[in-house]
């Protein structure tokens, strides 16, 4: 029996280290990195453009300000609504959701203020589901301090997945210097998927004018869970061309780079096909507060697999490249 | 990875199992105890262990309620901010304590911040109560024939207004006396020195030798000349009467030693620490210490959470039912074991919940569905591994062990990645973000528990059967069974 067994293991170190080249389906991600760099491209770039141009669409806990969400029983048009907003004299907007829902944005009310105006709505439109009531007011000082916060969270959070990573990588060959190549292409798939998320949120938001484009805690959230997501499926990638480089010696650095690819990518297909069944439940059958949310992540964690497959781990290929010819 | 495969860490695991069951259970462990049936409304739920009850607290946002977030400006020169803000505190706890909240949740955040949160109020009818400024009214007292007697006063006697306010009163504090009693210190400002001088020298001189209604004098909150007018009906003096906290308005109605004119008063009698704070609180709040200015407010109405979560869970059970199905289909016995796995996941975070507690608000229940999702991900990188190990030649044995140990890095990795950005999410974060981020570090320590522990060790058993190791039954192309 031993002798079996060791013999296996024998067999085994050999085997692992020819079959999965060989079995794996062979597609040549790294030959093809920049048709995969120009798609992504293509999706950002538009974002860019639009979030220069054009901004965000921010929700009230971002931008200040008092929003009101009511639920009228007698459904009103939204004219009508509109009218009593406008004799307010609060700077009101008004946008209208289904059956009788319509929000209402103003400038920052007080709560006696808040009352008021709901008070007067009522009079002159029609009773409102009061159990289906929420009104949130935000100051200009905590709007900002919140988009503040936001971002330093953000910056902190990539500095510090940058260090933990290039010391996770410093034993690779090429000491702490690969460690931070390696870091480093985690982080620009990383920054990969913030920009096309919210790119993508501000074209949603204010080129095509959805209301599910809007920027608040819930999309920070979103972004926030996003980079820890990609983050995951990069290291998972990493992770193999680390084992790779050290069990297949004979292999150039780019077909490392690409069995690692191959034989990971099932893996992160699958995981992000989880969360998205879930999102995708989510989304479908969730309460609408969260429907911009679960977008957001929906967006990240597709975006999140794909820069991991198809940037993360070409990019590191190319710094080498570009460290080599220096 | 033979630790994992160790008693001491099954011996772990089955404690964690049980406490999930006690905990997620606990009101049924509760009926069962108490001999109650097991449906239908009982008294006593959720069962309380002294301070600690367990039950899933929800935030505002999901059960209905108000939050505000106050700035306080205009201190007193020469106290304190954190001493100001801890006062501030306990005179909107009082203040709010009036309105019947259960669990009001008061709390300071930062330096100058003060964050209230309360159920089922409006957002309106909470800044009125806590942004009022109750009036504090010094009394003397004057005969009126009919009038009843109230707690502290005398039958025969009403209050008259003096003209001293709580806007004289710069100071109050609760301090021990000469004579090792618990006392209350109430410091005046010129004017109210004067007045409080006059007032005590005439109380005095009414009866210099013994003690008569005439020699104390009255501190009430809020009384009015109307309350005054009708003080011959038994039933209203009684209620005026009673302390603020029951709804009355009678703070005390103390007895002037001797006439005090340097506008340091102190009141004695019968005051433990804790009586003397509160009479010195609920003095100081007729004049709150600072500028209370509204940063922000949330109203939500009582069933609008409540459908989110209706909505919320019910997808998210349903994605989970999607995910078990998935992981069986493709990964056959393995997939069922990390589902039995999940399931304990599901149920340890949330006893975790409840014991901790965490409050759970609608962002924080997205980050547990999420990370249900996430938990998957440590499985599936084991199994894949797995199954590569198989294809590669290895005995069923060996392949789960390679598996689960060149798997390891990865998931090490990238949980520590997300740990770093939900921990810095709660550090920087605010309200609805703080709650995700917590979740999702529970839920993260919690998916490593079960993905690596539970999943290999069930996995371990399962492999002992040993008509088990079919390649069928292991969802993999090739194996050996051994």
């Amino acid at each position: 029996m031993w002798n079996v067994a060791e013999l296996s293991e024998g067999v085994t170190v050999g085997a692992a280290e020819a079959r999965p080249a060989a079995r794996t389906r062979r597609f040549d991600v790294i030959s093809r990195r920049n048709w995969f760099f120009g798609l992504s491209l293509l999706i950002i770039i538009p974002g860019i453009v639009s979030m220069a141009a054009r901004g965000f669409l921010l929700g009230v806990d971002f931008q200040g300000g008092t929003e009101f969400f009511l639920n009228f029983k007698n459904s009103p048009s939204t004219a009508q609504v509109e009218a009593a907003v406008a004799q307010e004299n609060v700077h009101g907007t008004v946008q209208a959701g289904s059956n009788g829902v319509f929000i209402v944005r103003t400038g920052v009310l007080t709560p006696a203020q808040q009352e008021q105006v709901r008070g007067d709505l009522i009079k002159k439109v029609g009773p409102i589901d009061e159990g289906n009531y929420r009104a949130a007011s935000v100051g200009g000082v905590v709007a900002q301090e919140t988009v503040f916060y936001a971002l330093v969270a953000l910056v902190s959070a990539s500095f510090l997945i940058l260090l933990y990573l290039a010391f996770r990588f410093r034993r690779v060959q090429g000491g702490w210097r690969s460690g931070f190549q390696f870091a480093g292409s985690a982080l620009l798939a990383l920054l990969h998927d913030v920009f096309l998320l919210t790119g993508v949120f501000s074209i949603l938001g204010k080129v095509l004018q959805l209301r599910i484009g809007e920027i608040d805690s819930f999309f920070l959230t979103a972004v926030l869970t996003v980079v820890g997501f990609s983050v995951h499926d990069t290291i998972v990638v990493f992770d193999r061309v680390r084992e790779n480089l050290i069990v297949s010696q004979r292999l150039s650095f780019e077909q490392v780079v690409n069995l690692s690819i191959m034989q990971t990518a099932a893996r992160s297909i699958i995981t992000s096909f989880t969360v998205v069944l879930v999102l995708v439940a989510l989304l479908l059958f969730g309460g609408d507060t969260l429907k911009g949310f679960v977008l957001a992540l929906l967006i990240g964690i597709v975006s999140g697999t794909y820069s991991s497959i198809f940037n993360a781990a070409p990019l590191l290929v190319v710094w080498r490249r570009w460290q080599a010819m220096r | 990875m033979q630790l994992v495969l160790s008693w001491p860490v099954r011996i772990i695991v089955i404690g964690l199992l049980l406490f999930s069951v006690l905990v997620d259970g606990a009101g049924y462990v509760y009926r069962i105890v108490n001999h109650y049936p097991l449906t239908g409304q009982v008294p006593g739920l959720p069962p309380r262990y002294g301070d600690w009850q367990l039950y899933v607290h929800r935030g505002l946002d999901l059960q209905g309620g108000t939050i505000l977030e106050y700035r306080l400006t205009g201190l007193p020169p020469g106290r304190s901010a954190s001493d100001v803000q801890r006062q501030t505190v306990d005179v909107i706890n009082k203040r709010v304590n009036q309105l019947g909240v259960s669990e009001p949740d008061i709390r300071t955040e930062g330096s100058d911040r003060i964050v209230v949160g309360l159920a089922g109020i409006s957002s309106a009818r909470a800044q009125e109560v806590i942004g009022r400024t109750a009036r504090l009214e010094y009394t003397k007292w004057v005969q009126a024939d009919k009038a009843p007697a109230g707690r502290e006063t005398s039958a025969g006697w009403k209050p008259q207004f003096t003209g001293l306010t709580g806007d004289m009163i710069t100071n109050a504090n609760a301090a021990l006396d000469q004579n090792g009693q618990w006392a209350v210190n109430v410091q005046f400002n010129s004017t109210g020195s004067d007045l409080f001088g006059k007032l005590t020298t005439d109380n005095v001189n009414a009866c210099p030798q013994t003690d008569c209604p005439q020699r104390h004098l009255g501190i009430w909150l809020d009384l009015t000349q109307d309350d005054i007018d009708r003080w011959e009906d038994p039933a209203r003096v009684a209620q005026v009467t009673k302390s603020p906290d029951q709804g009355g308005k009678l703070l005390t109605n103390p007895y002037t030693i001797q006439p005090i004119l340097g506008g340091q008063a102190q009141i004695t009698g019968g005051f433990d620490a804790q009586t003397a704070k509160d009479l010195a609180t609920e003095i100081n709040s007729g004049a709150l210490p600072v500028t209370l200015t509204i940063l922000q407010s949330t109203d939500v109405g009582a069933t609008l959470g409540a459908d989110s979560v209706k909505k919320s869970l019910g997808a998210g059970l349903l994605g989970l039912v999607i995910v078990i199905i998935f992981m069986v289909a493709y990964y056959r016995a393995p997939g069922l074991l990390a589902s039995v796995a999940l399931l304990f996941y599901a149920g340890l975070v949330l006893a975790l919940f409840k014991a901790i507690p965490v409050t759970l608000t609608l962002a924080g229940m997205a980050g547990f569905i999420l990370s249900v999702g996430m938990a998957v991900d440590a499985n599936v990188l084991i199994f894949e591994r797995f199954k590569e190990e198989m294809r590669a030649g290895r005995t069923v044995a060996a392949a789960v062990d390679a598996g689960v140990r060149r798997a390891w890095p990865a998931i090490r990795d990238s949980n520590v990645s997300t740990l770093i950005t939900s921990v810095l999410l709660f550090g920087f974060g605010s309200g609805p973000v703080k709650g995700f981020a917590l979740t999702l570090i529970v839920g993260v320590a919690c998916s490593l528990i079960s993905s690596i522990i539970v999943t290999h060790n069930l996995l371990a058993i399962f492999l002992t059967f040993g008509g088990l190791r079919q390649p069928a039954v292991l969802g993999v192309e090739r194996g050996r069974a051994v």
